[in-house]
């Protein structure tokens, strides 16, 4: 049968990606540059909550502009679990998960009864609730100076921390990204992209479908919050000492735009969009002192409008569609992934 | 509660609630004539802010620089519509929104730049000093504020209702179609209502800068409760804006007043959210539209 | 003619529903039976429109009940209603955009598969067997439209004829018991019309229950065991096709020569 010869061919294609990130990945540390390395962390973890994003709008078609709420609610419970209690930092990283994933799941149903636009205006309203309250809240989160003292993960010592933070984020975007690959091409992808009503798809014909929307909208969100609420939890346990104005709101349009400079078509979208704005940021940071001597701050915050802007008018579908152009993936239909 | 402190609150109410009504009715005009939702609308607030304080201190009297600064700003609304918004006219409302928010976030940049970290502040319009009445204080700046929304709410009423323009931007808003049929250029209306949203914000930056100070970031936290304000009101009715506007105020006064502090925006954010999910339809609105 | 067994399948009891002042469907009552062709008919603005969309779950009745197979529909959300076996093709398609056809037909399955999110993302087992099912089924429904060749083409690909077929196949998918087309021969061409019939006739083989809701009365008379004529949100009579021909009132007040014709179509069979 044709189709499944076709499906032959996109399956090696999607793994050898995979492979060829997997290569990238080792070969980098080799290289031995802390700096190179930290910057690639930061793309690592950006690129986990950016991907929670990506499936929820770009296939679900829900704006949350609330993806910080659950990397801070997983950073937090992560380190309060650690320093109050006394928690195993391994320990605490599945126990914030599973917190964020059941808040999620509650706040999707009170929330995905709206819909359209207003569910971006409810979730950034939220964001801007939850950085009041952790800020406020300084018995238990610290406060406005931040938490500090939260354990590392327990490495072995086979390595420099760094490294091992490295290779942890590393392998949670791989498992993530597998997953999410997986999920999209599932039953449950095809439902959410019927569901989706920004890229063509119909709420209404999908419930005479069969789909329960609601339970697919709150699932789907939950799903972004964990994967936000993972990459939150290694943050804390990585840099030690958390502050309320990492997760504010710019932290949430920040995840919008990698996503949809990205591509909001694929979950792949989440490790471009990333990697092109921290590359860019670096690069700024490292260009704009050589010409004013002052702070880069103001040329970022210029600049990640101006790429949001720019995006959304000349390449709506993201860097991904140029990508796929190149290798002539073209316009057709599901793929799928051989999981490890 | 003694009666004065109540007095407090209620004041500390009426600026707030006035500046969040001004937002929300800003978002309000927009969006009715456009169903764009305006990401950028608190920046317009902080330039209104910001652009006065520049102006005062380079000699200029007070009512050219308001004049200037709202004019200015209008223009800013202006380039988000000609250049951002427009060529993407026939993409989604999602694209809108954020095409709104990148240039919100771009207008920041530019603040930060010209004018730095620091909050800047303004002396009280012809220096009002502040009156005791009662055993509360009522803030120098604080008839100015009141003043300045009423008119502001009177004159888009009178606008609305009287005028050509205002009838056109009505039937723009209710019959996009039947608008374009008899003539009236759709384009130049989104137009116009980017500028006078930008204008009204600008206003009620000026105005608002003597009371609480305006720095470069204050747009985003501005936008945020300015359209919570607008969506308890319910987004499609101006009356709904300016009491969902009322409503924040008075409940970030009340819950600074009876809070431990720093709690306040918490509690009144999220009582307001927990409103507008029992009513998604706003308090006000009959009609299930949005 | 079919013969069919005179068990019912479909209950509409009372039905009542308004929209502001007025009644877009007022106390109508029908029985529809396992394995008939039922044809709602009836001018514009009779209600056709709004009673396939009371049965599908998407607007909730004023008064009266639904009944299908001893289960009041009534109180149901629509991805229940499509649980227990009804399917609907709706007027203007609405297939998905975002995703190719052969895709569109394979969330048909959606009903009787469970894979969920866990299973769906880690790849299990279950999950990759029930894909393997749901491609097969979407695969024969496509080739039981005819439509191969466009698998792997998006929708908008396609002409508004082949989407109403995608649409049917993608009901299909479904298994459904009852099937709703509604106004399913608006915009076909003359062989396109053929086709259709032809389909809905090899589905009724298959033990379908068909509803069809037109105002075309050529085509769906024809093909109809029973007809329910609805006037202004009323039921107004109902019959075999015949029937409704020979009642001289009806002929002449709402239909003219489209019955005759119909009529005519069916006894030159």
């Amino acid at each position: 049968m044709e189709i499944s010869k076709v499906v032959e061919i996109l399956k090696r294609q999607q793994s050898t990606k995979i492979l060829l990130l997997l290569c990238i990945l080792f070969f980098m540390p080799l290289l031995n540059n802390l700096y190179l390395n930290t910057i690639v962390i930061s793309i690592g973890f950006y690129s986990i909550v950016t991907m929670g994003f990506i499936l929820l709008m770009g296939f679900a078609g829900q704006i949350s502009l609330g993806q910080a709420i659950f990397f801070g609610l997983g950073a937090y419970i992560s380190g309060i679990l650690a320093v109050k209690y006394d928690i195993s930092p391994w320990l605490t990283l599945v126990l914030a998960t599973v917190t964020t994933g059941c808040i999620a799941m509650l706040l999707g149903r009170a929330i995905f009864r709206l819909r359209g636009l207003i569910v971006g205006g409810i979730t950034l309203a939220l964001n801007l609730v939850f950085f009041n309250l952790v800020q406020s809240m300084s018995g238990i989160t610290g406060g406005a100076t931040g938490m500090m003292n939260i354990p590392q993960l327990p490495s072995g010592g086979f390595m420099s921390y760094s490294l091992f933070i490295y290779y942890v984020v590393w392998l949670s975007v791989i498992l993530l990204l597998v997953f999410s690959l997986n999920l999209v091409n599932s039953r449950v992808g095809r439902a959410l992209k019927a569901m989706n009503l920004f890229s063509g798809g119909s709420d209404v014909t999908a419930q005479v479908m069969g789909i329960n929307i609601m339970k697919y909208k709150a699932g789907i969100f939950a799903v972004s919050a964990m994967f936000a609420s993972l990459a939150g939890s290694i943050y804390a346990h990585y840099i030690s000492c958390i502050e309320p104005a990492t997760f504010g709101v710019s932290y949430s349009v920040m995840i919008a735009i990698m996503a949809i400079l990205g591509g909001l078509s694929s979950p792949w979208g989440a490790l471009l969009g990333a990697a092109l704005i921290v590359g860019i940021t670096e690069l700024l940071r490292e260009i704009i002192p050589l010409f004013t001597g002052g702070t880069t701050g103001a040329y970022e915050l210029i600049a990640y409008g101006f790429i949001l802007m720019a995006t959304l008018r000349y390449l709506p579908s993201g860097m991904i569609s140029v990508f796929n152009r190149l290798t002539k993936l073209g316009d057709k239909s599901s793929t799928e992934v051989i999981s490890p | 509660m003694n009666p004065s402190a109540l007095l407090q609150f209620l004041i500390s109410g009426m600026n707030l609630g006035c500046i969040y009504a001004a937002i929300g009715l800003g978002l309000f005009v927009v969006y009715s004539v456009t169903r764009v939702l305006n990401l950028a609308q608190g920046e317009f607030v902080m330039l209104g802010g910001m652009l006065t304080v520049s102006l005062l201190r380079m000699g200029i009297p007070l009512l050219p620089t308001l004049l200037l600064a709202v004019v200015i700003t209008a223009f800013v609304g202006a380039f988000l519509y000609q250049v951002i918004i427009y060529p993407a006219r026939n993409s989604s409302g999602s694209t809108h929104v954020f095409l709104t928010a990148g240039f919100a976030f771009s207008l920041e940049g530019i603040a930060l730049l010209v004018w730095g970290w620091g909050d800047r502040g303004l002396p009280n319009f012809l220096n009002s000093p502040n009156i005791h009445l009662w055993g509360a204080t009522i803030f120098g700046q604080t008839p100015w504020i009141v003043v300045s929304t009423l008119i502001m709410v009177i004159g888009l009423f009178l606008f609305y209702s009287r005028t050509i323009q205002g009838k056109a931007l009505r039937a723009c808003a209710d019959q996009p179609l039947g608008a374009r049929i008899v003539g009236i250029s759709t384009e130049k209306m989104a137009l116009f209502s980017f500028m006078l949203a930008a204008a009204l914000g600008a206003i009620s930056g000026a105005v608002i800068t003597p009371l609480t100070m305006t720095s470069y970031g204050v747009g985003l936290p501005l936008t945020v409760k300015g359209m919570l304000a607008a969506f308890i009101g319910g987004l499609n009715k101006a009356e709904g804006v300016i009491v969902g506007g009322i409503v924040l105020g008075l409940a970030e006064a009340m819950s600074a007043g009876l809070m431990p502090s720093g709690y306040y925006e918490v509690i009144a954010l999220s009582a307001l959210i927990l409103v507008f999910l029992c009513r998604p339809r706003g308090l006000v609105t009959t009609q299930s539209e949005v | 003619m079919i013969e069919t067994q005179q068990k019912p399948i479909l209950e509409i009891v009372d039905l009542s529903v308004a929209f502001k002042e007025l009644m877009a469907v007022n106390k109508v009552s029908f029985t529809v039976f396992q394995g008939d062709i039922t044809a709602i008919i009836g001018p514009n603005g009779a209600g056709k429109t709004t009673l396939s969309k009371l049965t599908t779950g998407l607007l909730k009745p004023l008064g009266g009940e639904i009944w299908f197979k001893q289960q009041k529909l009534n109180n149901l959300l629509p991805h229940s209603i499509a649980a227990l076996g009804i399917t609907q093709v709706f007027q203007d398609i609405k297939l998905f955009e975002n995703m190719s056809v052969l895709e569109n037909i394979m969330v048909g399955c959606h009903v009787w598969t469970r894979s969920g999110f866990l299973t769906s993302g880690l790849r299990e087992m279950h999950a990759r067997v029930e894909e393997k099912t749901i491609r097969d089924t979407a695969w024969d429904k496509l080739c039981l439209v005819g439509l191969q060749e466009k698998a792997s083409d998006y929708p908008s690909s396609l002409s508004w004829g082949q989407q109403r077929l995608i649409g049917m196949a993608r009901a299909l998918a479904a298994n459904p018991e009852l099937l709703f087309l509604d106004e399913p021969y608006g915009g076909l061409r003359a062989n396109e019309i053929e086709k259709l019939s032809h389909l809905v006739l090899t589905l009724q083989k298959q033990g379908l229950t068909i509803i069809i809701v037109d105002h075309l009365l050529d085509c769906v008379m024809s093909i109809a065991n029973r007809v329910i004529f609805l006037v202004d949100g009323k039921k107004v009579t109902e019959g075999t096709p015949s029937e409704i021909e020979q009642n001289e009132l009806i002929r002449h007040t709402y239909m003219g020569n489209a019955l005759s014709r119909g009529i005519r179509r069916k006894s030159e069979q």
